[in-house]
């Protein structure tokens, strides 16, 4: 019988990695290239959730707008709002109260706190600790609840606005805000032991994933995977906004820049949010009303423009808009979120480690994906080649 | 910090402030890459990241304006280098082979608004831009794209 089929399994294989994910946000697809375990190169290819969220904004009044960045990002909406309304307020010339400000600063706080717990959940899933995930995952809707007291909202709260916030806090609230903070404190300390402790989590983070500080600030990366490299960036040190200039707190920064050194930043800069919302709530000023009244905030904006910039879970979220003065709608709205440069700019990574360690690195970046795998097929008969599954070659060809 | 970036005013055409307080510096658009090249030299590869490019479609003066916000380390300050170039033939020199940091920045640019940045080899249409616009020829930030 002669030969009628080649199996062809080429020497780098094609991997794609993503781009559907329904466990977190930023569906982005990672065309890894695999030589044998190791991988060899990873192209990055996004768009496949663009929704012009830009250009929106500028058919939408300024006001409008605040609601519409609020939705760039479930998990991160009150940063996006506050940096856009800062910078609104800047346009202005607009000085908001201390009390805004504090409160600003601690929903944006419990924002990043629940935000840190998740994603170190979902690594510890990632890495096989399911049981893991689900303990932080309950712990972290506590904090959902805190943040549900404070903003009116778990997730999607519309918080602040221009001038201030939406709603003050009272002494009962603030009590059972921090009831839930000082009971959480001590389950973070928990997580960050396991994590400092477990065989498996250190055979399966440390080491993987390594970048070092100089790559780093050339390829733009932010966050906390900047400061478990060693580099020293955090907008709310450096600008001050909002409250962040009268709240003691230490920006966190390890030396390895390995996954597990992201991861671990993470985990100590949840216990920094923690006591910097336990500060506000014993310190919260009491200068004026938080709350503006809505109907004596300016209608027309005057021209100017104005950079404004947050530390986001993620790292440095900047907005840029402009108005020409004449229009309602803001001429220029400009995000730069931090993924879009911890993502983008991520695929000399990769380089190096093993297919296994992929998801692992992906997921120290803070969004995750799935995996799906290929080989070619040659039909000498028909002289064709086409793609086929893994588990499809399995059954036979 | 200011002394550091003397070497800016042999370039700058005109200073402004975006506010609140980032020093931006008005710079020819055949200078930018001298800019950078320079600054490199004087502050080192790793003293500085390029934060974020925004581009801004002028159409009543004909102008695509390109903003680099660049951080710069240790203190953290972001100043602003401006410039402008031709509406109806937006390109300019890419910085890539300088700083890879603004690869996603170019390649943003170069999707939504139509600026070329020469020597990129990254850029391509449907970066960010569903297909559907990228057939249409159209660039969605620009005024009058009818987006």
């Amino acid at each position: 019988m002669g030969i009628s089929k080649i199996i062809e399994v080429p020497l780098a294989l094609e991997l794609p990695v993503g781009p559907q994910h329904p466990a977190l946000h930023e569906p982005v697809l990672l065309k890894a290239y695999a030589d044998g375990e190791e991988i060899v190169k990873v192209e990055i290819n996004t768009g496949y959730n663009h929704r012009g969220i830009e250009k929106l904004c500028e058919k939408n009044s300024f006001y409008r707008d605040i609601f519409i960045v609020a939705r760039v990002c479930g998990i991160c909406n009150l940063v996006h709002a506050d940096c856009y309304v800062r910078a609104v307020e800047h346009i202005l010339g607009m000085e908001i109260s201390n009390r805004a400000k504090y409160l600003r600063v601690l929903a944006m706080e419990l924002e990043r706190l629940h935000s840190h717990m998740l994603i170190n959940a979902v690594m510890a899933e990632n890495i096989g600790f399911e049981n893991l995930f689900m303990n932080i995952m309950l712990d972290r809707e506590k904090i959902m609840k805190a943040k549900e007291i404070l903003t009116g909202n778990r997730v999607l709260s519309d918080y602040v606005m221009v001038g201030g916030v939406r709603r003050d806090i009272d002494g009962v609230k603030k009590e059972k805000i921090k009831d839930i903070v000082l009971k959480t404190e001590e389950r973070i300390k928990y997580y960050k032991k396991v994590f400092e402790e477990d065989t498996t989590i250190l055979k399966r983070l440390v080491d993987v994933g390594k970048v070092s500080a100089s790559d780093v600030v050339k390829h733009s990366l932010v966050g906390p995977v900047a400061r478990a490299s060693g580099v020293k960036i955090d907008s709310r040190s450096s600008d001050k906004y909002d409250a962040y200039g009268e709240i003691p707190f230490n920006v966190i920064t390890r030396s390895e820049g390995d996954s597990w050194a992201r991861m671990m930043v993470r985990w100590d800069e949840a216990l920094e949010s923690i006591k910097i919302a336990l500060h506000i709530l014993d310190h919260l000023p009491s200068d004026a009303n938080p709350v503006p009244d809505e109907k004596k905030l300016p209608r027309k904006i005057p021209a100017g423009e104005a950079y404004t910039r947050v530390e986001a879970q993620r790292g440095e979220l900047t907005y840029y808009v402009m108005s020409d003065g004449k229009l309602p709608n803001p001429y220029r709205v400009k995000i730069r979120t931090p993924s879009f440069n911890n993502i983008i700019s991520s695929g000399f990574m990769y380089v190096g480690y093993t297919i296994a360690d992929l998801p692992v690195i992906l997921t120290s970046l803070d969004p995750c994906i799935s995996c799906m795998e290929r080989v070619t097929i040659v039909d000498i008969d028909k002289n064709v080649s086409y793609r086929l599954p893994f588990k499809e070659l399995a059954k036979g060809i | 910090m200011s002394s550091r970036l003397d070497f800016l005013s042999s370039f700058t055409i005109e200073t402004l402030v975006v506010k609140p307080g980032r020093k931006t510096y008005v710079v020819k658009p055949e200078d930018l890459r001298s800019v950078f090249s320079k600054m490199i030299e004087v502050l080192g590869d790793s003293s500085f990241y390029v934060s974020t490019i925004i581009g801004t479609d002028l159409k009543d003066e004909g102008r695509i304006r390109l903003d680099y916000y660049v951080v710069i380390l240790p203190e953290e300050e972001t100043i602003v280098l401006r410039t402008f170039i031709p509406r109806d033939n937006p390109s300019i020199d890419s910085l890539i082979d300088l700083i890879p940091g603004v690869l996603p920045g170019e390649c943003e640019t170069h999707d939504l608004l139509g600026v070329v940045f020469k020597g990129n080899p990254f850029l391509k249409r449907g970066f960010f831009v569903p297909s559907d616009i990228v057939e249409q020829g159209k660039y969605p930030l620009r005024k009058d794209s009818g987006v």
